[in-house]
């Protein structure tokens, strides 16, 4: 009997004293922290993926808090939900954010492009490329090793393997921008995903001349600018032989993609190919 | 027992197979010369397309004092100064000179008759007692000279120090442990005299007044040729050092000379050291002495190919690498530079440059099936630097890049000694090469 | 037309491998294997070619079955595994013992981990010291050499370690040349210390192993023995201090990167087996001291660096 009271006593001693040091440390060294940081860190992806520009996730809610309204700082992941739920618990109105995503600005497939020199190193597009231009001979095009779709985080990014180029799923595409700073040829482009997904962009990097750019890849922008000229919108320029697509000036109306004479410009939607001879046009460059 | 760097080092096959002899390639009828051929700012073209250019006539001038000015290897018409590719693949801002038949062969006399005057010609000893320093590395800056080991890095800036920055000592770079190369082991044989002589020339212009050849005890004949070649006038000593790779590393170089370390991220100048390639002190007797700025240089053309087409080449500088008379094999790595440190080429139209120190072409591929790590050890015996190789390419590997610049990856010389030793053929340079590069931002 | 391959610097490679250090080590072993067929016979034989078969099968279906990648046999290490365990076991062990025993080597401490280069902890001596916990009067019941190839005559007896532990044997009356020699009751392998000696010079010449992991050990065992005041030479020939100073202590995976390192896991064994064998409870402690060591191996890398080329400009926090 009094085994079973000493022991009680001094287990339940032990257990009273332990819960003293931690109620007294726990109201010594309590933190006043804003607990409208830790209802928004809830409602992040937390993948920490820094698209933001800061460090992660909880780094993302803190700033938030401490800015009152998020003007100036955006989560590229999460979507206009999310964003107005932080919006509301943060008391402002959320300024409605245009979805984006991430393009290939390369469309030098396997056919478009053959396989000229033979690569014998470390399987990374920063090792190939330091080494000569690749593979296929372009030395502005996609070294096709798929350091993209090992930095995503998402997923989203997939080497098709008849091209041997990433395709970016614009289902799970975050526009998060790992991959746009982890491309050592800067291929990746965060553009505004469109309405109903509709989005036109060119897909070549290539600055060469046009002569050159054409010797290397079958789908290079040769800095023609027939797109420039056809566009209603003033929304295409070329420079340095690459013609480039404001998008905040693209209506997405289609009609540079029928004029391309390489078909270097893409989009997510077809037209119906306007009439195009492409002899023609490398008579007049 | 001969001296050498003490840490790390490997033991690659010489396979110095090269015959010793310096055969004198015919000038190109067209030659490319790229804007940026060392190390700072590219240079800064002052003729134009259709422009008329004669042998030798300055093409390009410094940008700014870390820069080097060219010069054009043959006579003949500016055909366009536009992109044009590199070995590598890449296209670079390049001057390309047609030359006419008329000039070439104008051309072609006038060097036989230079080189043979090199030969025969009696050397004036007097001349770096006469010029004074600053005149000498005029010269130098105006004749475009830069590193000739490979590195690139223009003489005269090397040249240029202040006074309080004690240099005690030049040292002369004719290790050439990279193997197959023997671009400088051919020169020292045959041009001892002149070699000396530019060493002469760089003690005034520096104003150092003790020098030291150093080369790998693998080339008796270019040790003898060059004792008996120096003027006992001069603090000119000749040092064998046993043969060790990376012995033609800067800081290896300087530490088996003097027994000095230099600190990580200083210049030899901290311990007292100016370190000079062989063939440089050769470039700038010629520049100094006979006026010639560096529009040519001697490059080996080497590896596993016919017996008879290995062999240096006294190349413009410009001349297409295809130009050379080689059998490039099957399936063919084709080498500029040594197989260590050498870079591949894709292109053979792409021009030899000034510091291309040889073609080395190799069969086949040289990678094995990666194994995993088995920790034997073997790079961190093997780095020079005393690092971690295995480690830091693990974090080059998975980006983390901050205890990539924790391990000092920036003191990686990318000797290649690491990937060269590991027994589980793990591309730990690749990798090393990203974490050195993205840690430094 | 010509193709050009490219491919970063540098473009050629030694010609050493690692399938090539495994098979260095295997032919360092044959002295010790043929000791100890000598000794003990068929048996012998038996634990050997059970420990081989077993544990490449179990490497074989793990790759095969449950990673899906393609089999790692190739590299040998497999093989030098089963070797090392059966040369660690008594030569009259239960064949399903052997069997369990290299199941838990390759299964649990070496693939489990990852595969090869992955793991923290010896497989051999994980295999052995799972062995020595689970079935200890097996273990410690060995066969007495009976000096010819044939089968052991089934007279059992303790180890010199143990007999001189429980007070049975004087230490300093044996007679060296018979301990070298091997001409004592133990483990398959450890018996003979000249065979030992004879694969150690191999992997040195050979460049396989450096001199300072064995070296260090038996200094760190002789600095305690002559505290304790025991005849060193009798503590170093006996049991299986060499065979794990040569070839366990040595294993690359689990072992230090530096010189330095090594030495100080060296010494760290040497003192620990000695410790155990004056003061602890078995007789033997050098499986114990080379595993405590195998899991302080990757703090011993962190902490004794190689000694960088070029003196610090500033010391940067680790």
């Amino acid at each position: 009997m009094h085994l079973l009271i000493y022991s009680i006593l001094l287990l339940g001693g032990l257990g009273l004293i332990g819960a003293l040091v931690l109620y007294v440390t726990a109201r010594k060294f309590h933190v006043e922290e804003d607990p409208r940081i830790d209802a928004i860190a809830s409602l992040l992806p937390g993948a920490n993926c820094g698209g933001c520009g800061l460090k992660g996730c909880r780094d993302f809610a803190t700033q938030c808090v401490a800015c009152g309204n998020l003007s100036g700082i955006h989560c590229p992941v999460s979507g206009p939900e999310t964003l107005a739920r932080i919006a509301s618990i943060l008391g402002v109105d959320a300024q409605a954010q245009e979805r984006q995503i991430a393009v290939l600005k390369c469309n030098g497939s396997c056919q478009a492009r053959p396989q000229q020199y033979v690569y014998d190193g470390a399987l990374s597009c920063s090792v190939m490329d330091a080494v000569a231009v690749g593979t296929r001979a372009c030395a502005f095009g996609c070294l096709g090793c798929g350091d993209c779709t090992t930095v995503c985080k998402f997923g989203a990014i997939a080497i098709d393997e008849s091209t041997m180029l990433p395709v970016v799923d614009s289902e799970k595409c975050t526009a998060c921008g790992a991959c746009v700073s982890e491309c050592p040829r800067h291929l990746l482009e965060i553009r505004p995903a469109g309405r109903r997904d509709r989005r036109v962009w060119v897909a070549c990097s290539n600055r060469e001349r046009g002569a050159i750019a054409r010797k290397v890849c079958s789908a290079a922008c040769i800095g023609c600018g027939k797109c420039a000229r056809t566009c209603p919108f003033s929304a295409i320029t070329v420079t340095d032989n690459l013609a480039y697509i404001d998008p905040a000036l693209c209506k997405t109306c289609g009609k540079c993609l029928g004029v391309c004479p390489t078909g270097a410009i893409q989009a997510t939607f077809t037209m119906p190919k306007v009439e195009s001879k492409p002899a023609d046009v490398f008579q007049t460059i | 027992m001969k001296n050498t760097f003490r840490k790390g080092g490997i033991h690659p096959a010489a396979s110095k197979i090269a015959s010793r002899q310096i055969h004198i390639q015919p000038l190109p009828m067209v030659a490319y010369l790229p804007l940026s051929q060392h190390i700072g700012a590219p240079s800064k073209p002052i003729v134009n397309r259709g422009d008329k250019v004669t042998r030798g006539q300055r093409i390009a001038e410094n940008a700014s004092f870390v820069s080097a000015a060219l010069h054009a290897p043959i006579s003949g018409t500016v055909a366009a100064i536009e992109p044009s590719v590199l070995p590598s693949g890449k296209p670079a801002m390049t001057i390309i000179i047609k030359a006419s038949e008329e000039e070439h062969a104008a051309d072609t006399e006038a060097r036989r008759n230079y080189w043979n005057d090199i030969i025969s010609g009696v050397s004036d000893r007097t001349l770096s007692e006469r010029l004074s320093g600053d005149e000498i590395k005029h010269r130098i800056l105006e004749a475009g000279i830069v590193g000739l080991g490979g590195a690139t890095f223009p003489s005269h800036v090397k040249l240029t120090f202040k006074p309080e920055q004690q240099a005690e000592v030049l040292i002369l770079n004719g290790c050439e442990c990279e193997p197959y190369l023997m671009c400088d082991d051919a020169l020292m044989c045959s041009y001892p005299g002149r070699i000396v002589e530019g060493v002469e020339l760089m003690m005034k212009a520096s104003g150092i007044p003790k020098a030291v050849i150093a080369l790998e005890d693998n080339k008796p004949e270019a040790a003898a040729a060059l004792r008996s070649a120096i003027d006992p006038q001069y603090d000119i000593t000749v040092k064998v050092l046993r043969t060790k790779y990376p012995q033609g590393g800067e800081k290896q170089l300087v530490e088996a000379v003097t027994g000095r370390r230099i600190a990580s991220g200083a210049l030899p100048l901290s311990v007292g050291a100016i370190v000079n390639n062989v063939a440089t002190a050769f470039a700038v007797w010629q520049a100094v002495a006979t006026g010639q700025p560096l529009i040519e240089r001697v490059i080996t053309i080497t590896g596993e190919i016919p017996e008879s087409e290995r062999c240096n080449y006294l190349a413009a500088i410009g001349t297409p690498l295809a130009d050379f008379p080689f059998t490039l094999p099957e399936e063919a790595r084709a080498i500029v530079g040594g197989p260590m440190m050498g870079r591949t080429a894709v292109r053979l139209d792409a021009p030899v440059m000034k510091g291309t120190s040889g073609l080395t072409l190799l069969a086949g591929k040289s990678r094995r099936p990666v194994q995993p790590c088995i920790r034997c050890g073997a790079c961190v015996d093997a780095c020079p630097m005393g690092l971690e190789p295995y480690l830091i390419s693990t974090y080059g590997r998975l980006h983390m890049f901050d205890e990539a610049r924790v391990s000092d990856v920036a003191d990686c010389l990318e000797c290649g000694a690491c990937s060269w030793s590991c027994p589980s053929s793990r591309p730990l340079l690749d990798y090393i090469r990203i974490a050195k590069q993205r840690s430094r931002k | 037309m010509n193709t050009l391959i490219f491919s970063p610097s540098p473009h050629i490679h030694t010609s050493r491998t690692t399938s090539g250090a495994m098979r260095h080590v295997l032919i360092a072993l044959l002295p010790a294997v043929a000791c100890a067929l000598w000794f003990f016979g068929m048996p012998a034989l038996g634990v050997l070619l059970v420990s081989v078969a077993v544990c490449m099968a179990t490497e074989w279906f793990i790759t095969r079955y449950m990673l899906r990648r393609p089999s790692t046999l190739g590299d040998c290490s497999a093989l030098l595994t089963g070797v090392l365990l059966a040369l660690n076991l008594p030569a009259n062990l239960p064949m399903w013992m052997v069997a369990a025993g290299s199941v838990m080597a390759i299964g649990i401490a070496k693939m489990a981990f990852g595969g090869l280069g992955c793991n923290i902890f010896n497989p051999a001596l994980v295999g052995r010291v799972f062995l020595l916990i689970s079935f200890p009067v097996a273990m410690t019941t060995w066969p007495l050499p009976d000096g010819g190839f044939g089968d052991a005559d089934g007279a059992t007896g303790a180890t010199i370690l143990s007999m001189i532990k429980l007070g049975n044997l004087d230490p300093e009356s044996l007679d060296m040349s018979k301990l070298l020699a091997g001409d004592m009751g133990g483990s398959m392998g450890e018996v003979s210390a000249l065979a030992i000696l004879i694969g150690f010079l191999y992997l040195l010449v050979t460049k396989v192993i450096k001199w300072h992991i064995p070296v260090s050990i038996i200094v760190g065992l002789v600095a305690v023995d002559l505290i304790a005041g025991y005849p060193p030479l009798v503590d170093i020939v006996s049991g299986g201090l060499l065979l794990g100073a040569v070839f366990m202590a040595t294993d690359y995976v689990t072992s230090p990167m530096t010189g330095r390192g090594m030495l100080v896991y060296g010494l760290l064994i040497g003192i620990i087996t000695a410790s155990i064998r004056r003061w602890g409870a078995y007789p033997e402690g050098m499986s114990f001291a080379i595993l405590i060591m195998n899991g302080a191996t990757p703090l011993i890398n962190r902490y004794i660096r190689p000694e960088r080329f070029s003196p610090r400009r500033k010391e940067l926090a680790v």
